[in-house]
């Protein structure tokens, strides 16, 4: 009996209220992707609206139910769907998911620690987490539905259930649900800047750390700045909206009645909202540029190219991204004058950006690249930076933001840049990592196939977005079919469905693998990939404490790959030096030849 | 079990001592941020329009006085631990609490005072301005209550003596966050008297 | 039906499952590990990345071949124009970098592919090549900022008073627009929600002279063309954008505040009409902000027109007192 309770105990403290950073790991990486599928499908239900307006479904009223009655879509569960599927993608899969799993799994493996500052603050974080994500699922099941204000929340929409059902009962479990959830993150990123400035190994400067750990570091100092601002913004929309406080209400008449409200401000909400909002999208960025020049590097058998510079580029973006959040504003009404310097600074991020891709390719070039999965992925994400960031100097422009601001291009922009290049950057993680995570790997061959899938579906969703955009076309509209200038968009936006479908259906290959790879697939060696950093020098299978004994020291930066002698080989017969390796006589550290 | 090096208990020790200060300290910064966002808040709105003044309730004035002397008294016992003269250390301790609890009943009055003068929280009545005095000095009081819960571990452990020279991280951490609850409120008491009074 | 999609599902699962378990058996028996990119393996990769920058660019250009033309038409104002040029200034800088970053990157995947002949260059850094590709963008930026800031603070500056104008207030509510146009007196009256009473739907002070010549269209609202027309916007509810796509103009209306902008238009609707093909042409003032529910469907025509139909139309208007 006593040994039964002892076991359950046991299983409790390890799989569930785990203190060990790679449990927690874990923990996240599956709340993230199970809410990320969920949002998958939502963009799927609105994409099936939107490719052919009107249409019956029956099948998914099955799925939907009263939000589908007679298979079709209503208006305003459109635009339910549409403000979960952007709240759930970029909080929940892509900050959470994300940061929280490569965050956890590797700060400590990478600086050679045991384990985080404190893993009960860490656990914490993981179970703040998984209860936002619960309220924000049970949201959708409330009077009124989800939140539907768009995932800005822009008051005084979602202050007000007059103006539209889901600013009831579903907009308060929102404010709820992001409440715990910047709790969560905050918790999170606490721990992981202690982590990286105080439990570092011996010999671990901080010019020796893999750039992903930078990465990580940058993305915390960015989240702990930056989310505190969210939360006053929503507790001041609490208070508006449960108290009669005039925070961002003003001057409102709305069914027939005026509302008491006066002198506050729809833009103070904004400016607090995008304060955060900016930043965000390089919380939801940094990570995956870290992941991918770990990996570009690792698998083209070349040091990264210009270490020092990808680190004074990802700190460039995240200065400036404190600095550029009006963009998103121009057209508020805001002094020009302010509307100028906004421009000014959002356009500089277009260099930091450009350094970062210029070393990518030059870490490419005269590499000798394997191609697993991983740097498919990794590959992807150079792409759709590329793509997706050079559409950039045409919005942060605020003369030519007046046209396209909150059309298609907006969407296409954003979803290319950040939604795709992270979302790369996550897959690449997995499947370069999942050995660390479930001492199993995953199958290459399924791995290629969806990330072909991906990339082409992924392309032939976003890239013709640019064009509605071109037309005028803007977001968030149920239908294009109200206006007549738009009739010809009909084919486009079938089109983007078709491929919207099929990328769904593709990732299903992705959860396959990943089942049943953590499951059944190969054992994993000690080191698959012949990688430099600390992590491959762990054993597979996990405990807590991460080393057998001591923990080991650090010679040299991550990046000794292909280093010859003067005679052209190897130094130490193989094209990866390990950075527990000591330097060898003349032989020197860091990126010096 | 002696694999598991993470969970051996001078591991422990010494991870806490290591990490806890810094954790105290970046947790300090969020908080920054917090009141950052909402005190330019104020500043934003108040571009937007004609803010009217608001009197200063004198009790706020008090309770200035009254955190000052916390933060001396609890650095007093820090001091006495560090001498070794756990019994000053004890009482210098409890006049903390004491004045921690009266920083909060002066906090009271002030409300008080806001609201029989015709500032109310929210409400038909109530003004940005007015909302804005509340929310500010209220949400200081929620984090000064974490706050007077540190101090009470302090000073439970204070009296079962287990604190000493070399173990003092629980009580420096308490205190890191004690001076900057002091140092929060005169910030705030300065931005409400200048900006919206 | 249902219950034949779950037992398909099950079934593929069961066969994928054993599929790859025989893959590994096979790798094992050759004394192969089945996550090792073999050379064959990963060569076919990067052919395929080469492939991929040929589909790519093809489908870029597809696009651009079938779906350019469905783009905005001309500017129909003044301001619109360099704003279209600026436009085109940006899309000739980024076209190129696209294509070219491209090629070079996915012509390096298929270059580079493993070789087990080959030794990856030890190349770490260039402190030449990185200045150039700082220095480089920030030229090709400083152009784009300076270009972009002249055309914004001259859009941005209202119309002076002097010079003559039309002024019209346009109100946001859900979800419909209301026009109203200044009068002789081109003085707008007060207006706050707390006056709307019936058919007075946006709340104008009667009281206010300015008020009284004041004329309310729903619907349609009419400009003539070639003079500068300042708006003002305002919204009752929920913020809206006013977006007028072929002006190149839009300015969100925020409940609370006033918000501005202006244009003068160049072209008539007539002339739109003939220039475009389409004799079912309107110039459409569509909301560009979520604001609900029929956020889709909250629109109002615009009827650019000549000076003298202009002023026969507005004559027909009633003012706010009739």
């Amino acid at each position: 009996m006593s040994t039964h309770h002892h076991h359950a105990k046991d299983f409790l403290f390890t799989y569930v209220f785990s203190t060990d950073h790679k449990m927690i790991s874990k923990q996240f990486l599956i709340t993230g992707f199970l809410m990320g599928f969920i949002g998958l499908i939502m963009s799927t239900l609105f994409r099936l609206q939107l490719g052919w307006p009107g249409e019956s479904f029956q099948m998914v009223e099955l799925l939907m139910g009263s939000w589908q009655e007679n298979g079709v879509m209503s208006p305003d569960k459109y635009l339910a769907l549409v403000t979960m599927h952007g709240t759930i993608m970029v909080f929940f899969l892509l900050t959470a998911g994300l940061s929280g799993t490569f965050s956890n799994l590797l700060i400590p493996l990478q600086i050679g620690a045991r384990d985080m500052a404190s893993g009960f603050l860490n656990m914490l974080s993981y179970w703040f987490f998984f209860v936002s994500s619960v309220i924000m699922l049970i949201s959708l099941f409330v009077e009124g539905g989800s939140a539907s204000a768009g995932w800005t929340i822009y008051p005084p929409l979602s202050a007000l259930p007059q103006a539209i059902p889901g600013s009831g009962a579903g907009m308060t479990l929102w404010l709820v649900s992001m409440s715990i959830f910047i709790v969560s993150s905050l918790l999170g990123s606490l721990n992981y800047i202690v982590t990286i400035f105080n439990l570092r190994t011996k010999g671990m400067s901080m010019t020796r750390l893999p750039l992903t750990i930078w990465a990580f570091l940058l993305t915390a100092v960015l989240g702990v700045l930056s989310f505190p601002v969210l939360l006053s913004a929503a507790l001041l929309l609490v208070f508006d909206r449960s108290f009669g406080t005039s925070f961002y209400l003003s001057d409102i008449y709305i069914g027939g009645q005026v509302l008491e409200h006066s002198g506050g401000s729809p833009i103070l909400f904004e400016h607090l909202f995008w304060f955060l909002g900016h930043p965000e999208v390089y919380i939801v960025l940094l990570p995956a540029l870290g992941i991918t020049s770990e990996i570009i590097s690792t698998m083209s058998r070349k040091p990264i190219f210009g270490y020092r510079a990808m680190i004074g580029s990802m700190m460039a973006i995240g200065f400036l991204s404190f600095i550029v959040w009006g963009h998103h504003m121009f057209l508020t009404g805001m002094n020009p004058f302010l509307g100028s310097v906004f421009t000014f600074t959002t356009l500089l991020i277009a260099i930091p950006s450009a350094v970062k891709v210029f070393n990518y390719l030059t870490t490419l070039w005269k590499g000798n690249i394997v191609f697993t999965p991983a740097t498919l992925f990794s590959v992807g994400l150079v792409s759709t930076f590329i793509s997706g960031g050079v559409t950039g100097l045409v919005l942060g422009n605020s003369a030519l933001d007046i046209n396209v601001h909150d059309t298609y291009f907006v969407i296409g922009h954003f979803h290319i840049v950040m939604g795709l290049s992270a979302i790369f950057g996550m897959f690449a993680g997995v499947y370069h990592w999942f050995p660390k995570l479930f001492g199993r790997m995953m199958n290459n061959k399924l791995g290629n196939l969806h990330f072909w899938f991906t990339i082409v579906c992924a392309y032939g969703v976003f890239f013709p977005m640019h064009f509605l955009g071109f037309a005028g076309v803007p977001r968030r509209y149920y239908t294009n079919s109200e206006f007549p200038m738009f009739d010809e968009m009909i084919n486009i936006n079938e089109f983007i469905s078709i491929f919207a479908i099929v990328a769904m259906i593709a990732q299903l290959i992705f959860f396959f693998n990943f089942v049943y790879s953590a499951l059944r697939g190969p054992k994993a060696p000690m080191n698959p990939w012949k990688a430099n950093s600390l992590e491959w020098t762990t054993p597979v299978e996990h405990f807590h404490g991460n080393w057998y004994g001591e923990i080991p020291t650090v010679y040299r930066w991550p990046y000794d790959y292909s280093k010859v002698d003067s005679n052209g080989d190897y130094i130490y017969g193989e094209d990866f030096i390990p950075q527990t390796t000591p330097l060898g006589e003349n032989e020197k550290d860091g990126g010096e030849h | 079990m002696s694999t598991l090096t993470a969970e051996n208990i001078n591991y422990k020790e010494e991870l806490k001592r290591k990490t806890s200060k810094p954790l105290i300290w970046i947790g300090i910064v969020s908080i920054i941020m917090f009141f950052g966002g909402l005190t330019s808040a104020v500043i934003v709105s108040q571009g937007g329009g004609g803010f009217l003044a608001i009197e200063m309730p004198f009790a706020f004035t008090i309770s200035t006085f009254i955190i000052v002397a916390s933060s001396l008294s609890f650095h007093f016992g820090l001091i006495s631990v560090k001498k070794g003269n756990y019994s000053a250390a004890k009482l210098s301790i409890i006049i903390t609490l004491i004045f921690g609890l009266l920083f909060v009943v002066t906090q009271y009055m002030g409300w008080t005072f806001l609201h029989d003068n015709g500032y109310y929280a929210a409400g038909k009545e109530s003004t940005q301005e007015s909302s804005f005095l509340y929310l500010l000095t209220g949400l200081h009081v929620v984090h000064l209550i974490g706050g007077l819960f540190s101090l009470l571990v302090v000073l439970v452990k204070t009296m079962k003596n287990k604190y000493s020279l070399e173990n003092l991280t629980g009580m420096q951490v308490s205190i890191t966050y004690w001076h900057f609850l002091g140092a929060l409120w005169i910030y705030l008491f300065l931005f409400l008297r200048f900006i919206i009074a | 039906m249902t219950i034949v999609v779950i037992i398909t599902a099950i079934l593929i699962i069961i066969v994928a499952s054993q599929l790859l378990k025989i893959a590994e058996l096979r790798a094992k028996s050759k004394g192969e590990l089945i996550y090792e990119v073999s050379e064959k393996a990963g060569k076919t990769q990067g052919t395929l990345l080469l492939t991929f920058l040929f589909v790519l660019m093809g489908f870029f250009f597809w696009q651009m071949y079938s779906w350019y033309g469905l783009r905005l038409p001309d500017s129909a104002s003044v301001h619109g124009e360099s704003i279209d040029f600026l436009s085109d200034v940006t899309y000739m800088i980024i076209t190129p970098v696209f294509i070219l970053t491209h090629i070079v990157l996915l012509w390096f995947c298929y270059k580079y592919a493993y070789s087990s002949k080959r030794k990856a260059l030890f190349f770490s850094h260039s402190y030449k090549l990185e200045v150039i590709w700082t220095i480089t963008p920030a030229l090709v930026l400083t152009v784009l900022i300076l270009m972009g800031l002249t055309s914004w603070n001259q859009i941005m500056t209202p119309v002076p008073s002097e010079t003559d104008h039309v002024l019209i207030e346009l109100t946001g509510q859900q979800f419909t627009w209301t026009a109203r146009y200044a009068g002789d007196d081109k003085k707008l009256g007060r207006s706050h929600v707390t006056l709307i009473e019936g058919v007075n739907a946006t709340g104008v002070d009667a009281k206010d002279e300015n008020a009284k010549d004041d004329k309310l269209v729903k619907g349609e609202f009419h400009l003539p063309v070639g003079v500068p027309v300042q708006f003002v916007f305002r919204s009752l509810d929920a913020i809206h954008s006013a977006y007028l796509p072929h002006f190149r103009a839009q300015m969100n209306c925020v409940p609370g505040i006033t918000t501005q902008f202006n244009f003068t238009p160049t072209i008539t609707t007539e002339e739109m009409k003939a220039k475009t093909g389409n004799e079912e042409f309107n110039y459409v003032l569509l909301c560009n902000k979520i604001c609900g529910a029929a956020h889709y469907n909250m629109q109002m025509d615009v009827i650019v027109e000549s000076q003298e139909d202009y002023d026969k139309w507005l004559a027909e208007q009633k003012t706010f007192v009739e």
